[in-house]
């Protein structure tokens, strides 16, 4: 009778653990088109069996066993992190790009040539106060196109700093969420299969923003930290980031310069250097380096400023060496130009011409010895062609000068777009390459690593010799069409 | 070979690697032997083209396909090296999963001498 009754329990055990598994089908299957969800699968623990002891065997249900596999988690979060990055680096850049124009139709290219033209016409007719003028209408509008790059690059900064301050916000609401799971961990609900999901989708999310670690604890939890040392979550603890700006320093060449914007761990401690990578890197690079090197900042007057000053200052020097009228006694020019003098920085966006010259007061006479009636316009519109280094930057033209700011934006501009369609590319294949090894068995991923060893060692030489065949192939051709 | 044949051997060039770069996307083992003989492809068109512009010199037009193959191996190039970093990586895991840490704190090397493995 006993055997019977054994018999039965032993049958039921193995019911109940296979409804178990049937559950965790199930859950499957309801889940598969759940985000960031990972298949289970039900183990099954063998029991003992020895009729002569009373141990009838059969099975009991055992751990229930994830098929994600963290190591490729990270891969694709590392991917998704470069993506988020590459993805900032290309709307930024496509927002500065707007703000330069080469094609000459309109911007500073176009109020430059403009204003060549002008001096040129007042050369031919020094006396005429139409051609007068029209040099002042002309500086007017060079003056007006620095403003406008100015400021509008000045807005791309603005937006750059309110997209880090929404960034940072994001990350600390997904750092909130994370918090909130972990407290459900430890509340027991560390097996639930959709709050792993939930937790994984959050931690893929936060990737695009930085570069992040997350790990499971012990208990379950998971602890995420920003560029591997910047805690963000610690159990149902947030540690939240925020932003603030870095003065300039006492001995800085600029210090009326605007500051830099910083972002801040929960500790206060300045984590700008470290972070590099992610949309924050991107933000954080264009508000400090790529928007500074032409607007300036504490160390630099910025391209755009050294442009304006450096145009500005040439026309002013012209003109107030030459002479309004011979005299007796002689009449000296004034300055055609106005500027910010005191800070380095704000020189084009101060750009105008002097609002208490007249037309009569430009310059023309030359001095000499000997004196020449033109003098001063014709070297005026020579500064279109210079044949001086005292009348170019770096060994260009004023125009060749801000010809190749613009061309620098478009460069990275283009560089971005190619990183971002290969970044794309590097996270489709890490998500890829996550799906085909979820639920691999430890034999399994020996074959695929041998496979792959000798696959991945014949296409490497195989692209660099693609590599040089290619260089060396636009070496040999025409540069022009 | 005219002109238009050495502009052809470029495109060819091209298109292979661009299906070398879908290979590397898929990125399972077998994909990535399919991508050997893709990426031999690539380069004989290449050598073939390059050979053919000794003779005739090349059309300018001909530099802006150059240059989205330039972009294209660029691209490949990276899509080897992300999938080389995940499975030395991987591999670093197996190594100090089997066999632990060398005396130096480095993950030991997988040892697969006499392995066999059935797959169904």
């Amino acid at each position: 009778m006993s055997s019977i009754t054994s018999t039965l329990l032993t049958a039921a055990g193995a019911m109940d653990a296979y409804s178990q598994a049937l559950e965790v089908v199930q859950n499957n299957v309801a889940n598969a088109s759940t985000p960031d969800y990972a298949a289970q699968t039900q183990s099954f623990n063998a029991l003992q069996f020895d009729p002569t002891r009373g141990y009838s065997g059969g099975v009991a249900a055992g751990q229930i066993v994830s098929s994600r596999d963290e190591y490729a988690e990270q891969a694709v979060q590392q991917q998704t992190t470069l993506l988020g990055q590459a993805q900032q680096d290309v709307n930024s850049l496509t927002a500065m790009q707007s703000q330069f124009n080469i094609t000459g139709s309109t911007g500073i290219s176009a109020a430059f040539n403009s204003l060549f033209s002008a001096f040129s016409a007042w050369g031919q007719t020094p006396d005429s106060a139409v051609a007068q003028q029209n040099v002042i209408q002309q500086a007017t509008a060079v003056a007006s196109a620095f403003q406008q790059t100015a400021t509008g690059l000045e807005t791309v900064a603005q937006n750059t700093d309110q997209q880090l301050q929404s960034t940072v916000a994001g990350i600390n609401q997904m750092a909130t969420q994370l918090a909130g799971y972990n407290q459900q961990i430890m509340s027991g609900d560390r097996n639930d299969a959709g709050l792993d999901a939930q937790i994984h989708s959050t931690l893929d999310q936060l990737s695009n923003d930085g570069s992040i670690s997350a790990t499971q604890q012990p208990d379950g939890t998971w602890t995420v930290v920003l560029n591997g040392q910047t805690p963000l979550v610690v159990q149902n603890q947030v540690y939240a980031l925020s932003t603030g700006t870095g003065a300039p320093g006492a001995n800085a060449a600029n210090p009326n310069a605007p500051p830099h914007l910083s972002l801040l761990a929960a500790d206060g401690a300045d984590i700008t250097a470290d972070t590099t990578s992610g949309q924050l890197g991107s933000l954080l690079n264009t508000a400090n380096n790529v928007l500074p090197s032409y607007l300036g900042d504490s160390n630099q007057p910025g391209s755009l400023n050294t442009l304006a000053q450096a145009f500005a200052s040439n026309v002013n020097n012209l003109l107030t060496g030459g002479y309004q009228s011979s005299g007796p006694p002689p009449v000296a020019g004034v300055p055609l130009f106005t500027y910010d003098t005191d800070n380095p920085t704000n020189v084009a966006q101060t750009l105008q011409v002097s609002s208490t010259i007249t037309p009569a007061q430009l310059a023309a006479i030359s001095p000499g010895p000997p004196e020449v009636s033109n003098g001063v316009p014709l070297a005026l519109s020579q500064l279109a062609d210079p044949t001086s280094a005292n009348d170019e930057i770096g060994g260009l033209s004023y125009i060749q000068y801000y010809a190749s700011m613009a061309s620098n934006v478009g460069t990275l501009l283009d560089n971005a777009n190619s990183n971002l369609q290969t970044q794309q590319s590097a996270v489709t294949q890490a998500q890829n390459v996550r799906q085909q090894i979820s639920g691999v068995s430890l034999d399994d991923e020996a074959v695929l690593l041998i496979q792959f060893q000798q696959a991945y060692e014949a296409s490497s030489k195989l692209i660099n010799v693609l590599d040089q065949l290619t260089e060396d192939t636009m070496n040999m051709l025409p540069t022009t069409t | 070979m005219d002109a238009a044949r050495g502009a052809e051997r470029l495109a060819t060039a091209r298109s292979e690697v661009h299906r070398a770069c879908e290979l590397l996307i898929a990125s399972s083992p077998e994909a990535l032997n399919n991508c050997q003989e893709v990426l031999e492809r690539a380069v004989n068109a290449l050598k073939e083209f390059r050979s053919f512009s000794q003779e005739v010199p090349p059309e300018p037009g001909t530099r802006p396909l150059a240059l989205t193959l330039k972009k294209e191996v660029l691209r490949a190039r990276r899509l080897i090296e992300s999938l080389a970093a995940f499975y030395k990586g991987w591999e670093r895991i197996l190594g100090t999963m089997s066999g632990g840490y060398t005396s130096n704190g480095a993950p030991a090397a997988v040892t697969r001498q006499g392995r066999l493995c059935c797959r169904g």
